[in-house]
């Protein structure tokens, strides 16, 4: 059955009319975000105390967190010091589903390796794992959930770069989409721990190597900055971490650094914000030289800022000439791709690693034929799965 | 039509592997370190088995687009290694469209539709001059039906490069009159088709062959 289109038409036309009302509120929060900023710019010390004291009465407390730099820092892209090898990886996964013929998993990597500013094409490296039989299972009997399997393919993302960073002589820049830190796990596994834990040996495998290791995150969403801001704002401790009393909620981190309407962006195209710590609950699994902090990234035009989101571990925070580094190779990597700014080399190795449906039905026969050549017992597709798969009402002739 | 057999010749380059086929035609697929060589109108063969070959003339080369290269095209100054990258790595195989004009059995050369066609991944070479030469001048230019058939393509453009191609290596074989002879029978072929003709001779006047005095 299509959308019923009458009924939600209705509320789309509701949708418009409150539009205006939420820029109104947006620019409102914003105007009264960048004062803040400016008002605490150098004070940075002050919203670190503040920080900390709110931790106290809001145990859930997540916020940015200043590193040193001023709260308005605009740092322009610097010149290239220095040759350097540009790495990106990004992952694909099949999740086993129990609905399909055979139950398999597949994990995928497409690495790409790029020498900046040498003519030569970039090298295109690809991992495949299947996952099947055992390798299905939590110790506890239970198939993989999607999670687990998403955080297997980052450690195998990661894992590849750390590989590839060891034949280099050049400093090194690895490149992942989206963010470097893992959070969010809700039911957390054994399998769930044990693939964190790996994951933190990756990274702390990149950092021996100093490989500088960062996170790419498009169009982001998040609000730590924003935040911290909302703290100073508090007129009591207690009032930290009840959504409701915040004077800033609904702004994000991009608009504050990006501007909006008549409010002009903080960062000019190519400059950094200031690198942010992050305050989050004690026991985080990311602490100490693996705690990530982060910068906001313009990587968008006079007439149309982007802003990225750049995750690096603290070790890659605390150096001045990394950074640079960094900034120099996203700005470049995201100026190749014109009016659609986004690293170049990350978006190729997306292709390299994606596997289609097609693919996987292939991989799914492959398997299947293996099992059969062996006189094992093939099942079928779900019932369930068999009727969402029935080919579409098809037009005469 | 006897002919010498062709297996003692040394192969050519290979162009490329065949990607899908029709008894009619096929294309080929090559990698852009195999584009220099290959060009419209050139003469190619697929040996499928010993004493078995089939023969086609080239009459299309297509570097497909796709969504990430209409994005950089936008950009100011692309980087030479996301150029190469694209060359190289990305967009490939390039196509190449391929017209079956005859085939070799044994020592005899047909003017004909092969009995079969070629394979998935066939490999394709140049035709050498010699087997340029040997081809074309086996019986009356039966191949031009064709070409000539074949309305969708560029037909002058086609035979143009072809007979260019052809008249350079008849020529080294000691056989200058070949080009007056195709454009006899051409003009023959197309005595009743008046715009092809016009179509046709015009393009062999562009391509400036040397005719035997």
């Amino acid at each position: 059955m299509p959308v019923n289109f009458q009924s939600i038409q209705a509320q789309i036309r509701e949708m418009g009319q409150k539009a205006e009302l939420r820029e109104r509120d947006l620019l409102a929060k914003l105007r009264k975000a960048r004062e803040v900023l400016y008002t605490y710019a150098v004070e940075t010390e002050a919203v670190r105390q503040r920080v900390a004291q709110a931790a106290t009465a809001a145990k859930s407390l997540r916020c940015a967190l200043p590193s040193g730099e001023p709260l308005t820092t605009q740092l322009p892209t610097p010149p290239l010091r220095c040759e350097y090898v540009l790495l990106a990886a990004d992952g694909s996964q099949v999740v086993p589903s129990h609905h399909d013929a055979v139950e398999f998993g597949v994990i995928n990597v497409g690495a790409v390796r790029f020498l900046p500013g040498q003519p030569y094409a970039p090298r295109e490296y690809i991992y495949s794992e299947l996952l099947f039989h055992d390798k299905l299972y939590t110790a506890d009997g239970y198939l993989l959930t999607e999670e687990v399997v998403a955080l297997k393919r980052d450690v195998a993302e990661r894992g590849t770069l750390a590989d590839l960073a060891r034949q280099e002589k050049l400093p090194v820049v690895t490149l992942t989409d989206g963010q470097l830190e893992i959070y969010g796990e809700s039911k957390r596994s054994k399998e769930f721990d044990r693939e964190i834990e790996r994951y933190k040996n990756v990274l702390n495998d990149l950092a021996a190597q100093g490989v500088i290791t960062a996170g790419y995150v498009s169009k982001p969403r998040s609000d730590l900055a924003v935040r911290m801001l909302d703290l100073m704002l508090l007129e009591r401790l207690e009032m930290a971490g009840n959504e409701r009393m915040r004077q800033l909620g609904g702004l994000t981190d991009a608009t504050l650094f990006a501007g909006f309407r008549d409010i002009p962006p903080l960062l000019a195209p190519g400059e950094r914000s200031a690198v942010f710590g992050i305050y989050s609950k004690p026991n985080t699994p990311f602490d100490g030289a693996l705690a990530v902090h982060y910068f906001y990234l313009n990587v968008g035009t006079a007439h149309r800022p982007v802003l990225a989101r750049v995750e690096v571990p603290a070790w890659v925070a605390a150096d001045p000439a990394l950074i640079d580094l960094l900034q120099h190779a996203l700005v470049a990597q995201c100026q190749a791709l014109g009016s659609q700014p986004y690293p170049y080399a990350l978006h190729r190795s997306h292709e390299v690693a994606v596997v289609s449906l097609e693919e996987k039905k292939q991989l799914e026969n492959m398997i299947m034929i293996e099992l059969r050549r062996q006189g094992a017992q093939v099942d079928s597709l779900s019932e369930k799965q068999f009727h969402k798969e029935l080919q579409h009402r098809t037009r005469y002739p | 039509m006897s002919i010498p057999t062709t297996h003692s010749t040394p192969r050519q380059v290979e162009i490329g592997r065949l990607l899908r086929a029709s008894t009619t035609g096929c294309v080929i697929g090559c990698r852009v370190s195999q584009l220099d060589v290959p060009s419209f109108g050139c003469m190619v063969s697929i040996p499928l088995q010993p004493g078995y070959q089939v023969f086609g003339l080239i009459y299309d080369i297509h570097i497909d687009d796709d969504g990430l290269v209409r994005q950089l095209v936008t950009a100011e100054g692309v980087p030479e290694d996301v150029i190469q990258d694209n060359r190289q790595n990305r967009n490939v195989p390039i196509e190449m469209s391929v017209l079956l004009v005859g085939y070799q059995q044994g020592s005899r050369v047909y003017h004909m539709i092969p009995p079969r066609p070629p394979l998935t991944l066939d490999a394709i070479y140049i035709c050498s001059d010699e087997e340029t030469c040997r081809f074309c001048s086996a019986g009356h230019f039966g191949y031009f039906r064709h070409v000539l058939r074949a309305q969708d393509l560029p037909v002058g453009e086609l035979l143009a490069a072809h007979m260019q191609n052809v008249a350079r290596s008849q020529r080294s074989h000691g056989n200058p009159g070949w080009v007056e002879q195709a454009t006899q029978e051409l003009i023959t072929l197309l005595r009743d088709d008046y715009p092809t003709l016009m179509a046709v001779l015009g393009a062999l006047g562009d391509a400036d062959l040397q005719y035997a005095e």
